[in-house]
């Protein structure tokens, strides 16, 4: 990955967001097949505490990732010295917007130069979006399934329509979101996989940056 | 009920003192919700409404086994639930009466006389080979029977699960085309109301509750006069809401279990023994609206789960297609309706939700890793990388340049 990356990419607040995020979902993970499939008897009390815990975490973190990228500013480039609120960089940006195509040729292998880009990728842009839609969504079919929350208007709306959408007749439609809400499990973890992969396959450097906030 | 007779004095007829009455009002007045300042009000309405005259009724039958009449008939000597039943003149009923000529004499003078009636359905409605799925002995079916009245009702009690919605009549392959009582009459324009009792069976205090709900309702004491307010109460399902307002793990006696942590994983263990919640052993009671831990059943003895099962959640809709496995955390995904995988995936077998996700997120991660390793192939990444960043530099440039910017 050309460019460098420095300390002005990121900021200590998103060091810790995404340190509270990997380990959540490490926690919520397992605690969730647990859950789901309880293998060996005596710990679902203790895997639905962890859930539960773990997933406020997680929400309230995101928030704050959220609230991060509206009043911190970060270098808009890779070894840029160029500073703007953080957000920025989750959009199409002037100098990159019409690399997201090359880029998807790129790693299809169709392409051989590889495109210059901002901090993000076009489709990194995109796939940092669908990561904040999938804890939305797990987050929607979790409380969706809980039984303080299940009643709230709100999360019966979702369950009518999933009942209707995959209940086999429609109904309440508590069991098609609770496979709604583990399958969004999975996509997460398909994302992280990718995202890992991504981050890695040219160098740690991107990982020492994010992990400890240390320079290249 | 002779006529000749006061109410009480028929009750004590039956074996069921003063003070039995009552406290059945009392049991009612809590499932309708109510306190217990309304029981005097409701004994008289009760009262009232046996002396004044009774509404007709007929119970009609379609795809069924009879579990919903005999859940309602379960009582081991007269109870009083039977009693407010008989507030309804029970003119027809196609299970549990000879019938013959003067049976359907019967019938028909109750849809085509002029007293507003209520109409009891139990079971699917059978819409599979025309109808013909159901025959009855004059050479009729359950359709023709379901018509004939259904329009001239007051309104229709879809009496369990099968009326509600098709029950596990309805379940795959379901080869009788069985359906709901709204669904049907949605289909043939037909706009008299229905009040679903949802349940795999419906019990007699739901019945009775919504029985006593119309005569509590009603302006002039009859119980066809408070019909259209308990229509009108109903929930997005056609429900009456508070039958139907909270889940059975809402009010379950084995939830201090459940917040405690204590489980049953295995029949037979020393969990079980102990009463422990059966959660992981795939109960449903998270996610089925019912009153059984209140309501119970077989004259308020049990039910399910404080009899050691788990719930199977029989009031959801389609429940034994959404349900199966029932022992089961998760139902089977991926349904082949139609060709020659038919049946299979839902029925003995199928996918399990965990298996699906496992094996996708295999498959992403097999192809990552030969993607890694065309990477290296390419001399893209490792030592030797030759990533060609000027010429796209130079694409840039042009790019921006075109566009009026600058680099």
């Amino acid at each position: 990955m050309p460019g460098k990356l420095t300390k002005k990419s990121t900021h200590p607040l998103f060091v810790f967001t995404h340190w509270t995020n990997a380990v959540a979902m490490l926690f919520l993970t397992i605690s969730g097949l647990y859950i789901a499939f309880p293998i060996v008897g005596g710990l679902m009390g203790v895997a639905r505490g962890t859930h539960f815990f773990w997933m406020f975490v997680l929400l309230i973190n995101i928030l704050i990732r959220i609230i991060g990228m509206f009043t911190i500013k970060t270098a808009c480039e890779q070894g840029g010295e160029g500073y703007d609120w953080d957000y920025k960089n989750w959009f199409p940006q002037k100098t990159n917007k019409h690399q997201m195509w090359p880029m998807i040729k790129y790693y299809l292998f169709f392409k051989k130069e590889y495109p210059i880009t901002g901090k993000y990728a076009g489709l990194q842009k995109l796939a940092y979006w669908l990561s904040i839609i999938l804890t939305f969504a797990v987050a929607y079919t979790g409380f969706a399934i809980w039984g303080p929350t299940q009643d709230w208007w709100i999360f019966r709306i979702g369950n009518e329509i999933v009942g209707s959408l995959f209940g086999f007749g429609g109904g309440d439609g508590l069991m098609p979101m609770r496979i709604l809400h583990h399958w969004v499990m999975w996509f997460i973890l398909i994302f992280t996989m990718i995202h890992g992969y991504l981050a890695t396959i040219y160098g740690l450097k991107a990982s020492k940056l994010i992990f400890m906030y240390k320079d290249d | 009920m002779g006529s000749d007779m006061t109410f009480y004095e028929t009750l004590s007829e039956r074996g069921v003192s003063r003070r039995d009455f009552l406290k059945f009002c009392g049991s009612t007045a809590a499932v309708l919700g109510l306190s217990s300042t309304f029981v005097p009000a409701l004994a008289s309405k009760i009262a009232g409404a046996a002396e004044s005259g009774l509404t007709p009724a007929i119970w009609l039958t379609g795809g069924k086994c009879t579990g919903c009449l005999e859940s309602t008939l379960q009582a081991r000597y007269p109870n009083v639930a039977d009693i407010v039943l008989d507030l309804l003149t029970l003119n027809y009923s196609a299970a549990s009466m000879a019938t013959g000529e003067y049976a359907l004499e019967a019938k028909k003078k109750v849809y085509q006389g002029d007293k507003p009636f209520i109409m009891i359905y139990e079971g699917s409605v059978m819409t599979g080979l025309g109808g013909n799925t159901m025959i009855n002995a004059d050479g009729t079916n359950s359709l023709n029977d379901l018509e004939s009245a259904a329009p001239y009702a007051a309104a229709i009690i879809a009496m369990g699960q099968c009326a509600v919605d098709g029950g596990w009549v309805r379940a795959f392959p379901n080869p009788a085309g069985a359906t709901g009582m709204t669904e049907y009459l949605r289909s043939r324009n037909i706009d008299t109301p229905v009040v679903n009792l949802a349940g795999c069976p419906a019990s007699p205090e739901e019945l009775t509750a919504v029985v006593v709900q119309a005569l509590l309702l009603g302006t002039d004491g009859t119980l066809e006069s408070g019909i259209d307010a308990v229509v009108d109460d109903l929930d997005s399902l056609g429900r009456p809401k508070y039958l139907y307002n909270a889940t059975i793990h809402d009010s379950c006696p084995r939830r201090g279990h459940f917040e405690n942590g204590e489980f049953v994983y295995r029949y037979g263990s020393e969990e079980e023994a102990k009463n422990f919640c059966v959660y992981p052993m795939g109960c449903k009671g998270p996610q089925t609206y019912r009153r059984c831990p209140m309501i119970r059943w077989n004259d308020s003895q049990s039910w399910c789960v404080e009899s050691g099962g788990i719930c199977i959640g029989c009031s959801t809709w389609n429940w034994v297609d959404n349900n199966a496995p029932f022992a089961g955390r998760h139902r089977r995904v991926g349904a082949a309706r139609s060709g020659p995988l038919a049946g299979w995936p839902l029925h003995g077998g199928g996918l399990h939700p965990i298996a699906t996700g496992a094996a996708l997120t295999g498959v992403v991660g097999a192809a990552l890793v030969a993607h890694g390793l065309g990477m290296k192939a390419a001399k893209r990444v490792g030592k030797n990388a030759t990533l060609k960043t000027e010429e796209m530099k130079e694409y840039d440039r042009k790019r921006l340049k075109k566009q009026g910017g600058a680099v």
